[in-house]
């Protein structure tokens, strides 16, 4: 499965922030786009994601080795936000629980809510607190999980692993490995190091195109520096 | 010194200048003409400028002019006292009070904390050049109408030039005693937020302006003198202290903390709506729900905001229940009135539109729903999907219009029980589209709040309201039902018609809900 950016366009007034980008994600791999202040990430997020109206061009998924095309549906998308939202007034079981029920056909092999909650290490003690009163990192959890468990076809993460600890921080990079051949994984990073210690390729957005970095035969350092000269370029 | 005051001068100028051009770019037609490179623009700066020093003139003037007007001349003339005493005696005491609540220096303003704090200007010459235009500002700004109201009153003439110097003089002594206070106890008061004490001294001091001369006391002229004289003895030692204390940049710092320059911003800002709401979350562990998917979640969250929900219907429904109790013991006790009571339910049936519109709490809902729940939950891209948003859409409108029919039809029942015991009428119908025609209402409104709600949807992710359109809508639905106040029409048409346009409001608006909400029911970027 891959899913197909063509001739990608968006601008906001007078500024051209995406500029006909033309790209293709498969399954199977964390793609890690890194990209400066304001290269327009989250408005390719946004995009992806329909929150935006794009100005041109098409995103759509390809399926099997043929080249047939179909639209982007809701159900193919999660995505998951730097700043975790998750409905207050809920405790983290009964968020879980509406979110199985309401996804019921689409869950091939539904776990139970406490086996879920040991996936995501979410300890005994806090599934049954309302959400209002989780820390940020633990949100994000909830977040992260919730958006799983529907298994999208394709994972939006913006940013999510810098608001954890170094522990938890690592087991969502475990947990991001194991999921990945199911999925296609984008991930927005600002932190070089955990872009090229996670992710199988990576992308960076400039002057409003995406453009696949290889790594060829660099070493560690050379690849750095590849990609700060490929990101400084004007 | 001079220097100081100039820059700070221009510092505030040219954040009131780029605070008149965002208002500008925020205007809704002009906002698509404007480039975005509006504040390097010549003409809008000049523009900008010119409104500014016209603010600054309105500032001098136009809240003295007002406040001698309103406050004093027109009021001084009310009592038996004699005018010009009681006009002398109204600005003593208003003048002691305006000192306090009024200091310039303890005000924590969003210029000088952006000179201070921000800028790090020397706070001395800062506060004292500053203060010194200030004064100069009270005095510019006084003397006109002190010697134009004060003649007006009869008040010598060289009475009314000395009253602004006495302004002056009071708010240094206050100043004065400000600075003594907080280099003794290191304690600094912001004026906008006066203590006890102060709060007990405005109210006696207002009490003595405006109830003395009620019962025949004022300051007698020669009086008024003599205290005038001690404030400017106080007031020229108090110049001394302020212009000799040398340590404003800590006082200031004290002053100017974030919270208190943005205090008024803060309380209207969303973010203070959103933690207000979300205080409201109730959660006993016992309150649960045997529902599944969408009707579970609804449940939950109807239950557990019970206290923004149900619990005020139930108080509405109980005010109702009194004032029909009252309005119908009324019609036993005064058997005169009884005619004047029969006609509220058969024609100012219109007025209840109006009724309705206050009593509806489908703003506060919707508030609540987007606030506390979908403000997150729309980021999970799942709960766009129609059937997801059409599922919770079917469990919120039943709710919303559950809620709100049990205040209006006790509403119902009350106008028809009020028909009946005020002498009844011939035409038995009345009774009936009565109760119906409330309640229809009552859908009505249930049912706008929420599909404008889901064909709208107005907030960002930072919970701003983003659409002018809702707004727009949400004024003319009070200005409508505003209108209807001054109609009376006979219950019958009036009541059918409401029935008709309920139900056909009612209909096309849900088939636009389900034909558009899957579309627009998303966080504004």
């Amino acid at each position: 499965m891959k899913l197909i950016i063509k001739d990608l366009k968006k601008k906001f007034d007078q500024k051209e922030v995406l500029n006909g980008i033309y790209f293709e994600f498969e399954k199977g791999k964390i793609y890690g786009l890194l990209g400066r202040n304001g290269a327009g990430k989250t408005t390719l997020f946004n995009c992806i994601n329909e929150d935006l109206s794009v100005d041109e061009g098409e995103i759509f998924i390809q399926e099997g080795k043929t080249d047939e095309s179909r639209k982007l549906e809701a159900e193919d998308i999660g995505y998951v936000l730097s700043i975790p939202n998750v409905p207050e007034f809920l405790t983290a079981r009964e968020f879980l629980k509406f979110f199985i029920e309401i996804n019921e056909d689409r869950i091939h092999n539904p776990k139970t809510i406490d086996e879920y909650f040991e996936f995501m290490k979410i300890e005994i003690e806090d599934r049954d607190k309302l959400l209002k009163d989780y820390s940020h990192g633990m949100k994000n959890k909830m977040q992260m999980l919730v958006n799983i468990i529907a298994s999208p076809n394709i994972l939006l993460l913006d940013e999510p692993l810098t608001s954890f600890d170094v522990v938890v921080a690592e087991e969502m990079k475990q947990m991001l490995k194991t999921i990945k051949n199911d999925h296609i994984i984008i991930f927005s990073t600002h932190i070089m190091e955990l872009a090229l210690d996670l992710c199988d390729e990576i992308v960076i957005l400039n002057k409003g195109v995406l453009k696949k970095m290889n790594k060829s035969n660099l070493n560690h350092n050379q690849f750095k520096k590849k990609i700060i000269e490929a990101l400084k370029e004007e | 010194m001079i220097h100081t005051l100039i820059t700070s001068f221009r510092l505030k100028n040219t954040y009131r200048v780029n605070s008149i051009i965002y208002s500008i770019k925020g205007l809704p037609i002009i906002r698509k003409v404007l480039s975005n490179d509006l504040y390097k623009s010549k003409f809008l700066k000049v523009l900008g400028n010119i409104i500014s020093i016209i603010i600054e003139i309105c500032s001098i003037f136009l809240g003295k002019f007002l406040y001698i007007w309103l406050a004093i001349s027109s009021i001084a003339v009310i009592y038996q006292t004699d005018p010009t005493n009681t006009f002398l005696h109204l600005f003593f005491f208003l003048t002691l009070a305006g000192g306090i609540l009024n200091t310039y220096m303890f005000n924590p303003t969003k210029d000088k904390y952006y000179a201070i704090v921000i800028m790090n200007m020397d706070a001395n010459q800062f506060a004292i050049s500053n203060y010194s235009y200030s004064m100069l500002k009270v005095f510019v700004g006084f003397l006109p109408f002190t010697i134009i109201f004060g003649t007006l009153a009869q008040i010598p003439l060289w009475i009314c030039i000395l009253l602004p110097f006495f302004v002056v003089m009071i708010k240094m002594t206050v100043i004065g005693n400000m600075i003594r206070k907080y280099k003794q106890k290191g304690v600094v008061n912001n004026e906008n937020l006066p203590t006890k004490v102060s709060w007990i001294i405005l109210i006696l001091l207002l009490v003595i302006a405006y109830g003395f001369p009620y019962v025949g006391i004022v300051l007698p002229v020669n009086i008024f003198l003599f205290l005038c004289m001690i404030s400017f003895l106080l007031g020229t030692i108090s110049f001394m202290q302020i212009y000799h204390f040398k340590d404003y940049k800590k006082m200031y710092k004290l002053l100017l903390t974030p919270e208190n320059v943005y205090a008024l911003q803060n309380a209207n800002s969303t973010k203070t709506i959103k933690d207000n709401i979300a205080s409201n979350i109730n959660y006993d562990g016992e309150i649960t729900s045997d529902k599944k998917g969408f009707a579970y979640f609804h449940e939950l969250f109807i239950k557990r905001h019970s206290k923004l929900l149900t619990k005020s219907a139930k108080k509405q429904t109980l005010f109702i229940v009194v004032v029909f109790s009252i309005l119908i013991m009324i019609s036993y006790m005064i058997p005169e009135l009884r005619e004047k009571l029969n006609n509220i339910p058969l024609t100012y049936l219109p007025y209840f539109v109006f009724i309705m519109y206050l009593l509806n709490r489908g703003t506060t809902i919707t508030q609540a729903m987007f606030m506390n729940c979908d403000h997150s939950m729309l980021t999970y891209r799942i709960y766009r999907t129609p059937r997801v948003i059409l599922g919770v859409f079917k469990e919120r409108i039943k709710t919303l219009i559950k809620i709100n029919l049990l205040p209006s039809s006790v509403l119902g029942l009350g106008l028809m029980l009020l028909l009946y015991t005020t002498g009844g009428t011939d035409n038995f119908w009345n009774y009936l589209i009565l109760f119906v025609s409330v309640n229809a209402m009552s859908i009505f409104f249930s049912v706008h709040y929420l599909v404008m709600y889901y064909l709208l949807q107005p907030y960002n992710v930072n919970t701003e309201i983003k659409s002018s359109t809702y707004t727009i809508v949400q004024s003319l639905t009070y200005f409508a039902c505003y209108y209807m106040i001054q109609l009376h029409l006979p219950t019958i048409s009036f009541g059918i018609a409401t029935i008709i346009f309920s139900i056909a409001y009612s209909f096309i608006s849900l088939l636009l809900v389900y034909h558009f909400a899957p579309k627009t029911f998303k966080l504004r970027i």
